[in-house]
């Protein structure tokens, strides 16, 4: 009886448990398929996987292993060949334009290898075009994009042209545009691939303070050996298969 | 948002100044190419018709089919009661008598030997009589070179270079050596009261002008005149209403008399009907042309800066703006682009055009075997409508190319927009 007791009790909390975490995406059986000359080319095989409400999770895989292309899908940038991706409840095979870019304006941030600012926008302007979109008063949108701007310690420079920026603080403003609407998600396809070491470490403790601090899930692909100190879920990827997905460093994290 | 693409445009040269200067260019060229195709054909047709075809002319049959030949032998008769019916019928017409004959002009020397001879285009107008208004029409004492208009009989104008090859001074004597009416030689002396420069060199090389009272008697054509030419009061040729006058006067007369009067309208004379056409269908042709020529350039300027602009489409996309909206705002900014060329540009068009208006293009040497009236100076004509008329293909091409070019938006996959973010 007791043991009945306790194995309900233990169910129960799993139960509990995964709500508390709840999945905000789930990849099924996803296979993508590239139109290739004559033939087709395969860049994600069979693949199975679902992230949590803040997870901070790294795709490590060599150069053409799949790691974007699977990112560009999970962002709604583009479509599964087969299997079913599932984002914030939302059937990704399923959007119209339309409803991706709301998606996509709404839930998700991209930080993508080349910090691509908008180059006749100032520093303010870039982060403040993401909010333009949404239906934010003028005054509204001058206070996120300050905000954002602090967050990532830029808050002094709004006026700079991203052509006077170094690549540390460009990727910077990139951080600040893709966090201001306070996405669920952010993406983040090799971020710090462009970059040196220092500003490197910099941007990846930026993004994992605002993981801690804003609950959101962060998705990097990466082959940065510095990235991957930080990560707390690697899952590897090489020719479009999925080899493995386990969780490290959170045991420092619990202590 | 329009806002925020204003300022880009405004800070990216390349997105600004270059299709707007495209723009501005040929907008420009359309405004100063229409101004200056509407002076060259309205002072071409204000040339002949002041000079040669009036707004309607009145003629014998014969003398219609032969005008090239100026027959005086064809002229009409019963000039007088014929005017004071088209002036009774017609009272919106200035009617005048005009003849133009041909001859030679002799210049004889104190002992009454030939010193110079040349060939003479004679006009013979309604010089003294002051009422009929064509010393004004003619511009005569505006292009008076020497001495002053006929007081009286006996006294003629000569075009100043025909005065200069044959020597001749204000008050010498020269005489008119023809046929008159009715075939037997003619000669008659005036005196030169002063020569002329019509600025037109045709009537410049050999014209040679009497009042018509000197003229009927000298040609033996006792109230007759070869054509009577009527103008419109309002001034300019209204081809309507001078059709409509035309067949209200045909309908009355006996198509089987050779020597009836027959009215002619200005299209009807010296080929001007066909180059009227050819004048409307170049410049509708030119229109065309350069709507396409733009939308090509404008395409192409589009496709260029292509991969730098699908860059920044790849952002926008990623930052959850839909396809439909960037294409839209493509078209915005092509619309604004278009305006700010098509506005320069036609301010540009309109300061040349006022410029060629006063200064022209002297075009005296490449026409001066023409059998056409041709002002030798073409100046441009301002009106209204060239303040618009540089918007229709301003507009058009700019909106037009960035339609096209931007389809690629949609054409491409999302995710090749992408692409072009990696290195
Ligand atoms: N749009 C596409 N069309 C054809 N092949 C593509 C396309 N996108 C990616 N690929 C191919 O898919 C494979 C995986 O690409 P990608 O996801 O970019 O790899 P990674 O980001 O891991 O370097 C590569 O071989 C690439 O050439
Ligand atoms: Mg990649």
């Amino acid at each position: 009886m007791t043991w009945a007791v306790m194995a309900f009790g233990l169910c129960w909390y799993t139960i509990i448990n995964q709500m508390d975490t709840k999945e905000i995406i789930r990849i099924e059986q996803l296979t993508k398929r590239f139109r290739d000359g004559e033939g087709e080319f395969t860049a994600l095989h069979k693949i199975g996987l679902s992230f949590g409400r803040g997870e901070f999770a790294g795709l490590l895989g060599p150069s053409g292993s799949g790691k974007t292309t699977l990112l560009n899908i999970v962002g709604s940038l583009d479509k599964p060949t087969e299997g079913r991706v599932t984002v914030l409840g939302k059937d990704i095979a399923r959007l119209t334009h339309k409803e991706s870019a709301m998606l996509r304006n709404r839930h998700i941030g991209f930080i993508f290898q080349v910090y691509n600012l908008l180059p006749v926008y100032t520093v303010f302007e870039n982060v403040e075009f993401a909010l333009l979109l949404q239906n934010f008063s003028a005054g509204e949108r001058r206070k996120k994009v300050m905000e954002a701007l602090e967050w990532v310690g830029l808050a002094h420079m709004p006026n700079k042209r991203p052509d006077k920026l170094s690549g540390g603080e460009g990727q910077r403003v990139a951080i600040a545009r893709a966090m201001v609407k306070r996405p669920e998600i952010l993406i983040a396809d090799e971020p710090t691939a462009n970059l040196d070491a220092r500003n490197a470490h910099a941007i990846v403790r930026m993004m994992k303070q605002l993981n801690k601090e804003l609950e959101t899930t962060f998705l990097f692909s990466t082959h940065d050996e510095k990235v991957m100190g930080y990560l707390e879920r690697i899952i590897r990827l090489e020719d479009g298969k999925m080899v493995s997905d386990e969780w490290v460093n959170v045991k420092t994290k619990k202590t | 948002m329009i806002r925020f693409l204003l300022k880009g445009i405004l800070r990216d040269k390349s997105r600004s100044l270059l299709p707007v200067l495209v723009v501005a260019i040929g907008v420009a060229l359309t405004v100063v190419l229409s101004g200056y195709i509407k002076g060259a054909m309205g002072g071409i047709i204000n040339q002949n018709a002041r000079f040669q075809t009036g707004h309607l002319k009145v003629v014998t049959k014969a003398y219609a089919q032969n005008s090239s030949q100026m027959p005086v032998d064809l002229a009409l008769l019963g000039a007088d009661d014929l005017l004071k019916k088209l002036r009774k019928d017609f009272p919106q017409v200035k009617w005048v008598d005009r003849t133009v004959f041909a001859g030679l002009l002799d210049v004889p020397d104190s002992s009454g030997t030939t010193k110079g001879q040349g060939p003479a285009s004679g006009i013979a107008l309604e010089m003294l009589n002051r009422k009929s208004g064509e010393l004004k029409r003619m511009n005569i004492e505006s292009s008076l070179v020497r001495g002053t208009v006929p007081q009286k009989l006996g006294e003629a104008l000569l075009s100043d270079d025909f005065a200069n090859k044959l020597k001749l001074n204000i008050g010498d004597s020269v005489t008119y050596v023809g046929s008159t009416m009715n075939g037997s030689m003619t000669m008659k002396t005036f005196r030169m009261a002063g020569t002329v420069r019509f600025g037109n060199a045709l009537l410049d090389k050999g014209a040679f002008l009497i009042d018509i009272a000197d003229a009927q008697e000298m040609l033996d054509m006792e109230n007759g005149t070869g054509e009577i030419l009527g103008f419109l009061k309002e001034g300019v040729y209204a081809e309507e209403k001078a059709l409509r006058i035309q067949s209200i006067f045909n309908e009355n007369t006996d198509p089987h008399d050779e020597f009836a009067p027959t009215m002619q309208v200005l299209r009807d004379q010296n080929n001007l009907g066909d180059y009227l056409d050819t004048v409307n269908a170049y410049s509708a042709f030119f229109i065309g042309i350069f709507i396409l020529a733009m939308s090509v350039v404008l395409w192409n300027t589009g496709l260029l800066g292509g991969l730098r602009r699908f860059q920044e489409f790849g952002i926008r996309l990623a930052l959850g703006e839909s396809k439909g909206r960037i294409y839209r705002s493509q078209l915005v900014e092509a619309f604004l682009i278009g305006m700010l060329g098509s506005f320069a540009g036609t301010c540009i068009g309109i300061a040349v055009t006022f410029w060629l208006q006063i200064h022209g293009f002297d075009i005296s040497e490449y026409y001066s075997n023409s059998s056409m009236l041709m002002p030798s100076v073409i100046r441009s004509e301002f009106s209204a409508n060239l303040l618009y008329i540089g918007f229709i293909p301003g507009l058009c091409a700019t909106v037009f190319g960035r339609m096209l070019s931007g389809l690629g938006i949609y054409k491409r996959q999302t995710a090749r927009l992408f692409k072009e973010l990696e290195v």
